[in-house]
């Protein structure tokens, strides 16, 4: 039988330029609609966060993407190509990490890695060097040659993405990446795909934890009921977006009386962590803080007290309530 | 291989590409780690120990019962006043490895559904199904190298065996030739069954069902084909004008009392030939028949049926002293052979309407047909239809997924 084509050098750089485009991606089961009208653009270089509530169609979306679904209609192309007519091409391009994926228990993680390095077609004498580089990008390396089975679930979660990483894909498609993992392995994982969206990838992120989203994301896809709602780009939107501010001085009295003589309407109650004010974006953010300084209010914080996605979540579900 | 891999998408048609083949190296990838991941999980040790001590008693059981009934030997056909000496006894040998192997096989058809029947959706439902369907192993890839572990690890078993073969060899009176072809029908029926379970694993969403009609099936090929062909058998029955040509002696032969008239026509009470007949008279009636000839196919896709029959005829032996043929020993393997070819060569030259040829008796027909290539022909057809379905269902990206079934 005759050797099959590699068809992209594992060493060779991911495509820059090409990421994910989706229009009106539609999919059905039965009766059940899982997506409905959904769009998307997730640009090289970029993380975009697919943002939206359980059952909103987010991991079927993706799914699709990772050619596993034919879309009932829609126009997709995933590293430039179409997952549908080509999923060949696509496969060799894209690393798809489930939101619940099992593992082979017995197996090891260099095992584990090895094998999937076959599976993409890496040349034999690259399968051991590229496990061993994957364990030590996610930290495995001490686990290396003990079964699976042993593995935390955090640690499961990064052998997880070391496997969709085997073949140095230009695009990458995370499904609850962070699921399950302690702070400590949340901060590494910010940095691994932040890394990766630096090398020029692009990378689709999808959770429901906005808070985690928050610090990787550059844009944000917001989804509901099978739709697109919103589609932003955060840094865009982080000056101008409407969300609630926290201030914090040294004597709250004078703060509150001030904000009442402003006319500055106080979310929530105030506590010792300080008091909410719902503001318009940094400019009037930067005008209160201004005034009140002016007024002798000796401020000492003043800091957003939701994130943008956070904010943007629930402007976009406050409207469908 | 490497070219033709797609279809090219129409003009404007969302035909989907057809990705059939498989590169050895695949197949490979999938089987060595398929066969890994069985080695690490299961208890195969005790398994196998249990597997092998069931065999070893079942054999030792069998040689001592046999050789406890073993016939008095006979001897040539008239045991004439020279013939003193006693001729060897029929080896044990014979028996016994027909006795082994289907035992073998019936056990092995036990076993080869545990193996094999949750290996598509048992990975779907571990979630690891997809995991190997977005690299770039295609799904025939993935479907032969599964049903190469499994049918690897089923021919493990049967190599566990091959102790108790040789010593089968020791007792005497197996060629090689038998053992081979006994050994290999075995091999193959068990990929057969490997394959059929596994596609099963394919079609259905539960482990369980897949499971649970991995045995139905071998039941089915087993009990089924027999009962199905003993039920049908009546349903052969014909009713046929069977017409003779019988001599006719107008007078009675010396030393008969005289009849009546009816008793002209009744035949002679002595061989014809004795004396012409003064006429010929052609005599027809009716009779009803079970015509196996037209249901022993039923029986042809049994394991165990392929397996007798396939075996190569015990050779005859011969006294050492005298050259005369002696009996052949008690042979399940050629009985059952025997007994289905019989069935498709049914067709009794006395039951053929027609004018039956009287005179001196027929030369003795040869060994009739036999039934084993079509039996194999079948199930290996079955496989491949098998193998066949479970690359279809292995496919993505998929369009519709049945009830039940989620693909990742």
């Amino acid at each position: 039988m005759g050797e099959t084509a590699v068809p992209a050098a594992p060493e060779a750089s991911p495509a820059a330029g090409e990421g994910i485009s989706a229009a009106h991606v539609r999919r059905t089961f039965g009766n059940v609609v899982a997506v409905d009208d959904m769009g998307l653009t997730a640009p090289a270089g970029q993380v975009t966060a697919l943002v939206g509530p359980n059952g909103s169609g987010k991991t079927t979306l993706l799914l699709v993407l990772a050619t596993l679904l034919v879309p009932d209609a829609g126009e997709i192309r995933v590293a430039g190509h179409d997952p549908v007519r080509e999923p060949r091409e696509v496969r060799s391009r894209i690393g798809w990490m489930p939101d619940a994926f099992g593992t082979y228990d017995t197996l090891t993680p260099r095992e584990v890695l090895q094998f999937v390095a076959a599976a993409y077609r890496l040349p034999r004498d690259r399968h051991a060097a590229r496990a061993r580089e994957l364990l030590a990008l996610v930290h495995l390396e001490d686990l290396a040659d003990r079964p699976v089975h042993v593995l935390s679930r955090g640690q499961k979660q990064r052998l997880g993405l070391a496997r969709a990483l085997v073949h140095d894909p230009g695009v990458l498609l995370l499904d609850e990446p962070a699921a399950g993992l302690d702070p400590r392995s949340r901060i590494e994982l910010r940095g691994i795909l932040r890394d990766l969206a630096a090398d020029g990838r692009a990378l689709l992120v999808s959770s429901h934890v906005l808070a985690e989203l928050e610090e990787i994301a550059d844009r944000a896809v917001f989804v509901d009921g099978g739709r697109t709602v919103d589609e932003h780009d955060l840094t865009e939107l982080r000056p101008t977006q409407r969300r609630p501010w926290r201030l914090r001085s040294l004597d709250q009295e004078s703060l509150l009386s001030r904000l009442d003589g402003l006319g500055v309407t106080v979310t929530g109650q105030p506590g010792p962590a300080g008091v909410d004010v719902m503001l318009a974006g940094d400019e009037e953010a930067a005008d209160l803080v201004a005034a009140l300084v002016r007024d002798g209010v000796r401020v000492v914080e003043c800091a957003p007290a939701a994130g943008t996605l956070e904010a943007a979540y629930l402007e976009m579900t406050e409207g469908r309530r | 291989m490497s070219t033709a891999t797609r279809e090219a998408a129409g003009p404007g048609g969302a035909r989907r590409p057809r990705i059939r083949r498989a590169s050895w190296r695949g197949v490979v990838t999938v089987a060595g780690h398929e066969f890994r991941l069985r080695v690490r999980t299961g208890r195969w040790r005790w398994l196998l120990g249990a597997w092998f001590a069931v065999l070893l008693a079942f054999t030792a059981l069998l040689r001592w019962a046999l050789a406890e009934t073993r016939p008095t030997p006979v001897t040539g056909p008239v045991p004439g006043p020279g013939a003193a000496d006693v001729p060897p006894p029929a080896p044990l040998g014979t028996p016994m490895l027909g006795g082994l192997m289907l035992f073998v096989l019936g056990l092995a058809l036990l076993v080869v559904p545990a193996l094999t029947a949750q290996s598509v959706n048992g990975d779907r439902e571990r979630g690891v199904l997809a995991t190997l369907q977005v690299t770039l192993l295609t799904p025939a890839e993935i479907a032969l190298g599964k049903l190469l572990a499994a049918w690897l690890t089923a021919l493990v078993f049967l190599a566990t065996t091959l102790p108790l073969v040789v010593w089968v060899m020791v007792e005497g009176g197996v060629g090689i030739a038998r053992v081979v072809v006994t050994l290999l029908v075995v091999a193959l029926l068990l990929g057969v069954m490997c394959a059929v379970a596994q596609c099963l694993s394919a079609l259905l969403a539960r482990t369980t069902t897949s499971a649970v009609l991995s045995y139905l099936t071998v039941f089915a090929a087993t009990v089924g084909t027999v009962v199905v062909f003993a039920l049908a058998l009546p349903l052969t029955t014909t009713t046929e004008q069977v017409t003779e040509r019988v001599p006719v002696w107008d007078d009675p032969p010396p030393g008969e009392a005289p009849g009546g008239p009816a008793d002209r026509h009744a035949p002679p009470p002595h061989p014809p030939g004795q004396g012409e007949p003064d006429r010929w008279e052609t005599r027809t009636y009716e009779r009803s028949q079970v015509r196996p000839e037209r249901v022993w196919w039923l029986l042809a896709p049994n394991p165990f049926v392929i397996l007798a029959d396939a075996a190569p005829a015990a050779e005859p032996r011969f006294d050492p002293r005298t050259g005369e043929r002696l009996s052949n020993p008690l042979d399940p393997l050629g009985e059952i052979a025997t007994a289905v070819r019989d069935a498709r060569a049914s067709e009794d030259p006395q039951a053929v309407p027609g004018i039956v040829p009287s005179g001196p008796e027929q030369p003795e027909p040869p060994r009739p047909d036999p039934v084993w290539p079509y039996g194999l022909a079948f199930d290996v057809l079955l496989a491949a239809g098998a193998i066949a379905l479970t690359i279809r269902r292995l496919r993505t990206p998929v369009r519709s997924l049945p009830r039940g079934v989620r693909i990742a």
